[in-house]
């Protein structure tokens, strides 16, 4: 399902200085299974899902999704590919607070222009699915934070996404919260949803419906 | 030199094309020299992101570009109240030298902008990107071009001498006069015709026949044979003139500014049909552009017909 | 191209300028500005142009003077008999006109003389001539005067006559017999019809002398051929077509809205500059925004046609609003403060309303003149949004 072949990947902070942030990581990630990448900050976790989701490209080595070679796609395939592969979850929801919860959840399927009815099927999917529907026309900025965090993970949801990519979901939220959170998880590893996770959250580690845990360190995969 | 608002307005926009038009071509050079899809490289990563700034330029100046040159008509028409002897704006493209090359040279351009945005279309159709290398090659030749149109332009109106007394469309637009134009009218009326709704009619079985090559060649040699014919037979009716040839007044009021409407229908249509035979496309892409060409090319033989039979009905007899 | 309007990238892009409520309103209230002043300046020179072209177009098709040492001088009567043979002219008068200096209200009247039997070169004068017994006013030494001259000379307490004050100092006393109905404003302030003889006595010109002559052509076509051969007849003569006149104007309004527009160039450049600087500077959330845009599949083509949009609905709105405040500015309140500039030409104290001139070339001027030059100075700051690194966001 995803692979990661030979990855390296540098960033260049100026001519002479360079940061390794991945140093020849290889990974495979299959099918329906749920990975916790686990790491300090600065450990390369968030490279391994910013390169997953091509939101960046390696120094070198491949990256392959359903055997499609992601790493090489020009900027317009590689959101192409996100908008129709990748699920979101963002460190803090990363919603746009003035918009209502409906627009928000929309924003991905936004730049199709799809007709009125594909776009209201799909949000009625999500929002019921994440329990938001009565909330559909409030403003985000007035919901609780919750609320807020099913709106976000509807709208990573609203392209029924094969893969979804959860960078320190839980950094934020308190511990009911990251608790409810852990249970929507649950819910959508039953949906066969190929997820990867990013945190050093330690209410991640040793849950029951978690497939691997995987140590990230300078750059290197510890096994 | 003439100097109304209006032509300030265009040397103003024209500033801001050539700025543009500078950064659009550098950038188009590096790429067109570097561009490599494979490489992972840094720079070349650099050039991606620069041929999106080159391709908003290019769309940028062709979306005004196009309603700029119908203001361009708008103000020829203008200045022609201000030049002695020029009633349209015919007088003023023949007051200087400079005036129907400038004319050409805008339409040239107007098509070929069309194409490099077509093919630029096609081209991001595509995960490989197949006609990045063309597209800026294109567009490094349609710069100079570009440049030359808008240095034209800026020498023809500091030119244009308000004293001086021009030819009205009456003479440039007659058989009497000795200009080029005038040669056309040494063509038989209706051997004109004939090659006119001829023309059609290859245009026509080429649609059905879906020869493509022989389809925009066809339209090619349409956009000239109905220029020609707009000119020595058509016009007059629009008219209701024998003698008013010209290809300009009927873009005024009096005419209901029926010239806008004749030349957005040939140059919709004929566009459309160049671009089936010189851009590779998709199956689908290619029958509507089929279509797209046919329907503007049909409307505009209908609309100008229309005009001698209605002359016809009413007065009985032809001009 | 092809799809069509995508709605929901059109209310994003309206959002993301109500999100921005000061960056956007600083926009907009300059842009506003500036379309406003602009469109003012061409609505109110479209105007006065109008009002100056009907003016024009009431004046004689050709007026021949008499000049010598290169000023004006009286011109033989005579001439009009050999003006008349020339093929195409379908008449020919000897006027006998002058501007009176009226020293107490501080204004110039024109004092113009008309004859019962000849044809009037003018459509206020031929009322008059069927309204009045220009006989009557012949004997009795007596004028017709405009609704404003009127008003000025009872001012002066002059109601049933007026005072002219001849060359050699004595007066002359011409009764007011009535008012004409003038065709516009400028001439009803300024117009005093009388007879020619009664002029000749109060401006002391010869029996034999007129002020000019004006020449009527039936086909306004042959108006410069009848021009040349009446400069062929009398070499010592300036002659004026209307066609002239209404050209130089054109060229004076040109050239005053000119100067304008160079003022506009300017502000407009410092105004490319401002929205250059604005939408460069990206606050971190808007750069976080964007992150997330691409992050949740935005292409950049998406991001680059949204803030398109931005950009255009903002100056658009703007320019419509700045066209509509002018439309009232000069239409309704009649622009004040900036009429004076342009009215300015003028020491006749004449009052005039502007005429309403909808003109959609002035629209579409102003057009190209705002909303195409602010888009140009978003292509490079939106690009460099459009093309931010999304992995920020993740970060």
């Amino acid at each position: 399902m995803i692979e990661l072949k030979n990855i390296t990947k540098t960033y260049e902070l100026n001519k002479n200085d360079k940061v390794v942030a991945l140093d020849n990581v290889n990974l495979t990630i299959n099918e329906g299974e749920l990975v916790v990448l686990k790491g300090a900050s600065g450990s390369g976790k968030s490279t391994i899902l910013s390169l997953i989701a091509a939101l960046s490209k390696p120094t070198s080595g491949e990256v392959i999704v359903d055997n499609k070679k992601i790493s090489k796609l020009p900027d317009n395939f590689a959101s192409v590919y996100r908008r129709d592969n990748i699920g979101f979850i963002f460190q803090k929801y990363n919603l746009i607070p003035t918009l209502s919860v409906k627009e928000n959840i929309i924003l991905p399927l936004v730049p199709l222009n799809p007709p009125a009815n594909e776009i209201v099927e799909k949000l009625d999917r999500v929002a019921k699915m994440f329990n938001i529907s009565h909330k559909k026309d409030a403003i985000v900025r007035n919901l609780s934070g919750g609320e807020q965090q099913r709106v976000a993970i509807a709208r990573a949801n609203v392209n029924d996404p094969k893969i979804l990519i959860a960078d320190e979901p839980t950094a934020n939220l308190d511990e009911k919260l990251s608790l409810n959170f852990i249970e929507i998880l649950r819910e959508l590893k039953a949906l066969n949803k190929t997820i990867v996770i990013a945190t050093h959250d330690p209410l991640f580690f040793d849950l029951d419906f978690v497939d691997r845990e995987i140590q990230v360190h300078n750059g290197k995969i510890i096994l | 030199m003439i100097l109304t608002p209006e032509v300030l307005a265009i040397l103003i926009l024209n500033a801001i094309f050539a700025f543009f038009g500078i950064i659009a071509f550098v950038l188009s050079v590096r790429i067109f020299l570097a561009w490599d899809l494979n490489s992972v490289s840094q720079s070349q990563y650099i050039l991606e992101k620069q041929s999106f700034l080159t391709a908003t330029i290019i769309k940028y100046i062709f979306v005004i570009k196009v309603p700029l040159f119908l203001f361009f008509i708008f103000t020829l028409d203008k200045i022609s109240n201000v030049l002695t002897g020029a009633m349209c704006a015919a007088g003023v493209v023949d007051a200087t030298v400079y005036g129907t090359y400038l004319f050409m040279l805008k339409i040239l351009n107007i098509y070929i902008f069309a194409y490099w945005l077509v093919l630029h279309n096609e081209d991001i159709k595509h995960e490989n990107q197949p006609y990045t290398k063309i597209k800026f090659g294109i567009f490094i030749v349609a710069f100079f071009l570009f440049i030359s149109e808008l240095i034209l332009e800026g020498i023809m109106f500091s030119s244009i001498d308000i004293d001086k007394m021009v030819s009205c469309c009456g003479t440039l637009y007659s058989s009497s006069a000795t200009s080029a134009i005038s040669s056309i009218f040494a063509i038989d009326t209706d051997v004109l015709l004939y090659v006119f709704y001829g023309n059609f009619a290859f245009i026509i079985l080429f649609y059905f026949l879906k020869q493509k090559y022989l389809f925009a060649i066809s339209n090619l040699v349409f956009i000239i044979s109905s220029i020609v014919s707009l000119i020595v037979f058509f016009g007059t009716y629009i008219y209701e003139l024998p003698t008013h040839h010209c290809p300009f007044c009927f873009l005024q009021s009096d005419y209901y500014y029926v010239g806008y409407l004749i030349y957005a229908l040939l140059f919709i249509g004929t566009f459309y049909g160049l671009v089936t035979g010189f851009v590779k496309n998709s199956k689908e892409n290619i029958i509507k552009n089929y279509k797209i060409s046919m329907l503007f090319n049909f409307l505009y033989v209908i609309l100008l017909s229309l005009y001698p039979i209605v002359f016809y009905i009413k007065n009985g007899v032809w001009l | 191209m092809k799809n069509k309007i995508n709605v929901y990238l059109i209310e994003y892009a309206i959002n993301a300028i109500l999100r921005q409520k000061s960056k956007s309103f600083f926009i907009v209230f300059v842009f506003t500005l500036l379309t406003f002043l602009l469109t003012s300046v061409f609505f109110i020179t479209n105007s006065i142009r109008y009002e100056l072209d009907s003016t024009v177009d009431t004046l004689p098709q050709i007026i021949v003077q008499k000049i010598k040492a290169g000023r004006h001088y009286d011109i033989d009567v005579d001439a009009v008999d050999n003006i008349l043979e020339i093929a195409g002219v379908s008449d020919a008068v000897a006027r006998v006109w002058g501007y009176y200096y009226f020293a107490n209200a501080g204004v110039n009247f024109s004092v113009v003389g008309i004859e019962q039997y000849e044809n009037q070169y003018k459509n206020s004068f031929d009322k008059i001539a069927s309204k009045f017994d220009l006989s009557e006013i012949d004997s009795k030494v007596s004028m017709v005067v405009g609704h404003g001259v009127k008003e000025t000379m009872h001012d002066s307490y002059y109601k049933e006559y007026f005072n002219f004050i001849k060359p050699d100092g004595t007066l002359k006393r011409v009764n007011i017999a009535g008012v004409f109905e003038a065709d516009t404003q400028l001439e009803s302030n300024d117009v005093i019809v009388m007879s020619k003889d009664t002029i000749r006595e109060i401006f002391d010109i010869d029996e034999s002398k007129a002020t000019d002559i004006v020449v009527k052509v039936a086909n306004p076509e042959e108006i410069p051929m009848v021009v040349s051969k009446i400069k062929l007849i009398y070499p010592d003569t300036r002659i004026i077509s209307s066609e002239d006149l209404k050209v130089s104007y054109q060229n004076i309004f040109d050239y005053k809205s000119g100067i304008f527009l160079a003022l506009f160039i300017i502000s407009l450049f410092t105004f490319f500059i401002i929205i250059y600087d604005k939408s460069s500077g990206l606050s971190s959330e808007e750069k976080r925004e964007i992150g997330i845009l691409k992050a949740i599949g935005w292409r950049v083509d998406d991001v680059l046609k949204e803030k398109f949009y931005e950009s255009f609905i903002i100056s658009f709105f703007a320019y419509t609003l700045g066209v509509g405040f002018s439309f009232a500015y000069v239409y309704i309140f009649q622009a004040p403060i900036l009429q004076n500039i342009f009215v300015g030409y003028s020491q006749l104290k004449t009052s005039f309303e502007l005429p309403f001139i909808f003109d959609l070339q002035t629209l579409f001027l102003v057009f190209f003149l705002s909303v195409p030059i602010y888009i140009a100075a978003t292509i490079i700051p939106s690009w460099k949004v459009a093309t931010l690194e999304a992995d920020e966001v993740i970060r």
